[in-house]
């Protein structure tokens, strides 16, 4: 089946960068980017927003997890050339104006973070949770957070604290 | 880190895309969710020279064909393929094994056809090896093979650990494949080799375009059952989907379907055990006899450090679960 487009030429430019336009946490940025680069790289090591951690890099822990497009993702098995043009939010663009997220303040009110690596992507997750789905049961918060790994295994806490922020009568132990 | 430098091209369609590789040859690969061929580039599993991307390319939402069958798009993301309305109203068991596989966050990445096309595993394939030097073995073009130490056959005992290719075997469905030659559509279970070395039927450079699955035929009940050690976001030690059709006696078995994933180099149809139950009544005393049989007849690979032992057992309970499941779904007419 060969079609009239077939014969757009194909430049395979071996690791020869490629500008693309990402909108990080409202702000759009242009990053030259290596094809071989994944998100997690650029998010980090580009524009310099280290709260998206790397971690096992094969899609095994979610600690490297970030919205794109309002979906939650592993930003470390995604090429960064592919996110051209879209929205990305990180950890750092839960707070608004200063202020924690209600996810983000759960958390530290529950002490569902121990030594901390995995909870950017734990928030990232529980984000995307409770857009699609304001009140979740236990069982529907350890299936949206199955892909991320607490190796602390601090999971009470981190399932408490969705629960927390979601205002299902689990009350602040902190506060 | 991926240290492989490729080029990358973005295809708008996917006959461009399939052009795209025809011409390319060999140096190209083709990325579509990226779940599974990232980690193969970062373990330089495969090494091409250019990255064929489909993510330009929308996939058409699932829908209802003139012959009442479902066309779904190869493109479609698991996690909606999972939700779709129409896929969980009269396919719950492929919505199920979508359900199933990997993280959330992987099923919002994966496609079906990527799921399809996965790649083959064993404990050392799937694996970088710059840490620890470890001989390439037969399906990296070396002479040797880890798992299997006494694999003198120049082949790869490597397992196909897709969740949803056992529900689409049992489902009876088809696949579109897009080549240079046109449309071809073959049985879902076709795709599959039976190699290690080379798991897919599928020439250079096509490509799954669609899935076809006919509408569930009536009195007919499924059974699907992923085993895994933690219940989440883990290759299965064994997948089984089974599909039965009751006579119109309500009693006996008129038609079955099942298939087992993950304990082999593709998919597996268990033939024997379909003829034992297609004319017979389905009672629990039946089932209990099939199931350990086809187990039997299974020859499973160990793997992931399951035994042989191990994995028949497991396939011999879960199998006989899932076949009452079925029944019980065919009987009340509820999915």
């Amino acid at each position: 089946m060969l079609e009239a487009n077939e014969s757009t030429p194909v430049t395979a430019k071996r690791s020869q960068s490629q500008l693309i336009s990402l909108c990080v946490n409202g702000e759009w940025r242009e990053v030259a980017v290596k094809p071989r680069l994944t998100l997690v790289e650029v998010i980090r090591d580009s524009i310099g927003l280290t709260g998206t951690k790397a971690s096992c890099e094969s899609g095994a822990c979610g600690a490297c997890t970030v919205l794109l497009e309002d979906r939650p993702i592993l930003a470390c098995l995604t090429l960064a050339i592919e996110c051209d043009g879209k929205r990305v939010q990180t950890v750092e663009g839960l707070a608004e104006g200063g202020k924690l997220s209600a996810i983000q303040d759960a958390f530290l009110d529950q002490g569902a973070v121990q030594c901390g690596f995995c909870t950017p992507g734990m928030l990232m997750s529980a984000t995307a949770l409770l857009r699609d789905c304001p009140k979740p049961s236990r069982e529907e918060i350890n299936k949206a957070l199955e892909g991320n790994l607490c190796r602390c295994t601090g999971y009470n806490a981190i399932v408490d604290a969705v629960l927390q922020a979601s205002g299902q009568g689990v009350e602040p132990v902190m506060k | 880190m991926i240290l492989l430098d490729f080029g990358y091209e973005r295809a708008a369609t996917l006959q461009q895309a399939a052009a795209w590789l025809a011409r390319l040859g060999d140096g190209a690969h083709v990325l579509a969710g990226g779940t599974d061929l990232l980690p193969s580039l970062r373990a330089e599993l495969v090494s091409p020279g250019v990255l064929v991307g489909l993510s330009g390319i929308e996939p058409e939402p699932p829908r209802l064909t003139a012959d009442g069958s479902i066309r779904i798009d190869a493109l479609t993301r698991l996690s909606s393929l999972a939700h779709a309305g129409l896929v969980r109203e009269k396919l719950p068991m492929l919505a199920d094994s979508a359900l199933a596989v990997g993280s959330n966050q992987i099923r919002e990445m994966a496609t079906l056809g990527g799921n399809l096309c996965q790649e083959t595993r064993c404990l050392y394939l799937n694996q970088r090896h710059d840490y620890q030097f470890a001989a390439p073995c037969f399906k990296r073009g070396g002479d040797c093979c880890h798992p299997f130490p006494r694999n003198d056959r120049q082949t790869c005992w490597s397992v196909h650990m897709s969740d949803i290719a056992p529900a689409l075997i049992a489902l009876g469905a088809e696949l579109e494949i897009l080549g240079g030659a046109g449309m071809r559509r073959i049985g879902a279970a076709e795709l599959y080799t039976g190699s290690g070395l080379q798991p897919l039927s599928l020439g250079r450079a096509e490509l799954v375009r669609a899935v076809i699955v006919p509408p569930p035929p009536p009195r007919s009940g499924w059974g699907f059952h992923k085993s895994t050690v933690r219940g989440g976001l883990e290759f299965g030690m064994a997948v089984i989907a089974v599909s039965l059709q009751l006579a119109e006696d309500g009693a006996s078995c008129c038609g079955a379907r099942i298939a087992v994933g993950a304990v082999r180099e593709r998919p597996l149809r268990l033939e024997s055990a379909e003829r034992a139950l297609v004319g017979a009544r389905l009672d629990d005393e039946r089932l209990a006899r099939v199931a350990p049989d086809a187990a039997k007849a299974l020859n499973p690979l160990p793997h992931h450090g399951f035994t042989r032992r191990h994995l028949l057992d497991n396939v011999a309970v879960y199998l006989r679960r899932a076949l009452a499941q079925a029944a019980e779904r065919a009987r009340t007419g509820r999915a």
